[in-house]
C-alpha cells in the first residue's frame, strides 16, 4: 500500500509521514517529492528545517524547473530584518500568493518540511484549520508535510493525523533489513485501510517494498538459524536419542505419591519385613485398627 | 584532543567533514570530557572557534586544555578563539540597576521569553572572520556549554531550539562551519509528563543534527575502570543510508580518555 500511497493523485489529498529521532522520515518525503516530479507536477516546497542544497541532493535533476523552493530555513522567525519567507506567513493567502508567483497550469503539490516546526510557533488549532483550508481551498491539489511525533503532545500529533488521508509512520527496522512503515489510508467513502510494510529507499530514492505484515516486535521468521545449538560442538554427549527420552519421560518422580507406592505400603508382599507381636501381661492390646477411620 | 575518539569518528584535525552538527548529550554522568576534546580538535585544525562557556569560567577550560596540549590564552589573545563567559557576563547583567544598551548578549536572563536572539547575534558577529585579519583561520566553529542550562533560567525549549536553528542555519550551512552542543538531561522519572523539559530538547536537537554522542553511565552501576558508555550515531542526512550506531564504552584519565568496545576494557582483560 505505501507505493500506492506515493503514487497518490487524488485531489485534495493530504499525505502525512510521521518519524522520530530513531528514523528519519526525510528520506520518504525526498522520495515523495520525487514520484510527484516524475508525474510531471508542480512541487512548492515550505523548507523550514533544511536548506536548498540538503533537501535538492538526490533528487530528480532534469524537473528541476518544476520544483520550487520556499527558503524558510535561513531566516524563519525574521531575526536578519530581510527574511524570504517566516513561519508567520503560514497562511492560506500567503501560501497563495507564493504559489501564484510561479505560473502554472497543472495541479500543485504543496511539501511542508516540516510541520513541527510551525507547530512549535502557532496554535495547534489554528495548523489544523489553515491545513484543512489547503486541502479544500483548491489551491493546490496534494499536500505532503512531514511530521516529528516526538516532539509534541499525543493530541497534537494526534488532530494532524486526523487531518491526513494517509498517514504513513515511520520506524527503523529490525536487523537492518529496511525501515518498517504502518500505513493508514482514508478513502474518500470514508473506508480505511491499514497496512504495515517493511521498506527501503534506494539510491534514486524509488521505494522498494521487501516485504509486508511484518510488525518490528514480533520475531522474524529466521530466528531458528540465528539461533546458536549449545549441545553442538562438545566432547561430551549431552543428546538423548528416542529409547533414552523415552526412559527419561518414564520414570516417576521421587516425593510423588503415586498409585503404586500406596499399594506397595499398604498391602506388604509376601517376604517383607513382618511384625511380631507378643503382648505381655501388663499391656493392653487392643486388636482395632487405630488408623481404621482415615479415609486413606 | 582524544585519538581514539578521533578513529572512532574517522576525523582528524587535518581532514574533517564540513557543516556537521555534532550534539553531545549525557544522563546520569558527565559528558564535558568531551567538550574539552572538541575544543582542542578544532583549535589544533587551526579553526576560528566561538565558545560559549555559559556554566564554567574561562580559567576552568584553560587548565584542562593546558593539559591537552592547547593553550586557550594563547587562543584567545591570536584571535582564534572567541570565549563568552556566560558566569562573569551574567553577574553583570543581574547586579547592574538599569538595562544596559551593550550587553544584549546575557538578555535572556532579564526576560527569558524572549528568547535567545541576543546570544545568536553574539554568535552571528563573532563567528564571521574580522575582514582584514592578520591570519586566515580555517571555517568557523561554535561550541556551547551547555544549552540545557538555559532551560533551568526560564527559556522555553522552543527558544533554544530555535537558536540552534539558526545557529545551524549560519555555521553549519552558509559558512560550512561546525557546530558542537552539550545537552544534559535530568534524571527524570516520569515518562510522559514531561513536554517543556531537556528531555523535548533532546529530541528536538537530535532531529537537528548529524551526529550524536550520547553519554550515560554503565547500565548495571559504577565501575572504577569504566566510566560509562558512549553512542555514536550517524544520523544519514545527506546519504540516503539509515543511521549507523556504534556502543563503546570509555574511562576518563588525567590527561585525557580512552575508548574502547564493550567487554575490552585493558581492567577486564
Amino acid at each position: 500500500m505505501l507505493l500506492e500511497v506515493l503514487q497518490g493523485t487524488e485531489a485534495g489529498g493530504f499525505i502525512l509521514i510521521q518519524d522520530s529521532v530513531n528514523y528519519c522520515g526525510r528520506h520518504l518525503l525526498k522520495s515523495c517529492i520525487n514520484t510527484a516530479l516524475k508525474r510531471e507536477e508542480v512541487v512548492h516546497v515550505l523548507g523550514f528545517e533544511v536548506s536548498q542544497e540538503e533537501l535538492n541532493d538526490g533528487l530528480d535533476r532534469t524537473s528541476a524547473q518544476r520544483l520550487h523552493f520556499h527558503n524558510a530555513y535561513s531566516d524563519p522567525l525574521g531575526w536578519t530584518g530581510n527574511s524570504p519567507f517566516t513561519v508567520h506567513q503560514f497562511t492560506l493567502e500567503d501560501i497563495s500568493t507564493l504559489l501564484k508567483q510561479t505560473p502554472q497550469a497543472k495541479a500543485v503539490t504543496l511539501v511542508i518540511d516540516s510541520l513541527s516546526w510551525i507547530l512549535r510557533h502557532h496554535d495547534p488549532a489554528a495548523i489544523c484549520q489553515k491545513l484543512q483550508a489547503l486541502k479544500k481551498g483548491g489551491v493546490v491539489r496534494a499536500v505532503i508535510g512531514l511530521l516529528h511525533s516526538d516532539l509534541h503532545q499525543r493530541g497534537t500529533v494526534g488532530s494532524i493525523c486526523h487531518l491526513a488521508t494517509s498517514v504513513i509512520t515511520v520506524a527503523p527496522g529490525t536487523r537492518g533489513l529496511g525501515a518498517f512503515a504502518k500505513i493508514t489510508r482514508r478513502t474518500k467513502s470514508g473506508k480505511l485501510m491499514q497496512d504495515e510494510e517493511i521498506f527501503s529507499i534506494n539510491e534514486d530514492l524509488t521505494v522498494t517494498i521487501q516485504s509486508k505484515r511484518s510488525h518490528p516486535g514480533s520475531t522474524p521468521m529466521n530466528t531458528d538459524e540465528s539461533e546458536v545449538d549449545p549441545t553442538a560442538n562438545l566432547t561430551f554427549n549431552l543428546r538423548l536419542s528416542d529409547t533414552q527420552r523415552e526412559a527419561k519421560e518414564k520414570l516417576p518422580l521421587p516425593f510423588v505419591f503415586s498409585k503404586e507406592k500406596k499399594s506397595a505400603l499398604l498391602h506388604p508382599g509376601t517376604g517383607s519385613g513382618r511384625i511380631l507381636y507378643e503382648p505381655d501381661a501388663n499391656d493392653d492390646y487392643d486388636q482395632e485398627d487405630p488408623d481404621d477411620d482415615l479415609d486413606v | 584532543m582524544f585519538a581514539e575518539l578521533n578513529s572512532i569518528l574517522n576525523t582528524s584535525p587535518d581532514s574533517f567533514k564540513p557543516g556537521e552538527f555534532i550534539l553531545v548529550s549525557d544522563k546520569h554522568t558527565d559528558a564535558s570530557f568531551l567538550i574539552h576534546h572538541f575544543l582542542s580538535f578544532y583549535l589544533r585544525a587551526g579553526c576560528k572557534v566561538c565558545f560559549l562557556g555559559l556554566v564554567q569560567s574561562f580559567s576552568h577550560y584553560s587548565a584542562i586544555s593546558q593539559r591537552l596540549g592547547v593553550s586557550l590564552t594563547q587562543g584567545r589573545e591570536k584571535g582564534q578563539l572567541v570565549f563568552l563567559e556566560g558566569l562573569k557576563e551574567s553577574l553583570g547583567v543581574l547586579l547592574q540597576g538599569e538595562a544596559s544598551k551593550e550587553t544584549r548578549t546575557m538578555d535572556f536572563l532579564r526576560d527569558p521569553s524572549s528568547g535567545l536572539r541576543g546570544l545568536y547575534d553574539f554568535v552571528r558577529d563573532n563567528v564571521r572572520g574580522a575582514v582584514g585579519g592578520a591570519e586566515e583561520w580555517g571555517p568557523p566553529v561554535l561550541l556551547v556549554d551547555d544549552l540545557s542550562v538555559v532551560l533551568s533560567l526560564g527559556v522555553s525549549v522552543g527558544a533554544a531550539l530555535d537558536f540552534s536553528h539558526y545557529c545551524r542555519a549560519t555555521v553549519c550551512s552558509e559558512l560550512q562551519g561546525s557546530m558542537v552542543m552539550l545537552v544534559r538531561c535530568e534524571a527524570e522519572e516520569e515518562e510522559e509528563s514531561d513536554d517543556e523539559g531537556s528531555e523535548r530538547l533532546l529530541r528536538g536537537l537530535i532531529h537537528q543534527c548529524s551526529l550524536t554522542l550520547q553519554v550515560q553511565g554503565l547500565p548495571t552501576g559504577y565501575c572504577r575502570d569504566i566510566h560509562g558508555q558512549v553512542e555514536v550515531c550517524w544520523r544519514g542526512q545527506c546519504d540516503r543510508q539509515q543511521a549507523q550506531k556504534k556502543l563503546f564504552q570509555y574511562k576518563v584519565h588525567d590527561k585525557g580518555a580512552s575508548f574502547f568496545a564493550r567487554g575490552m576494557s585493558s581492567a577486564v582483560l
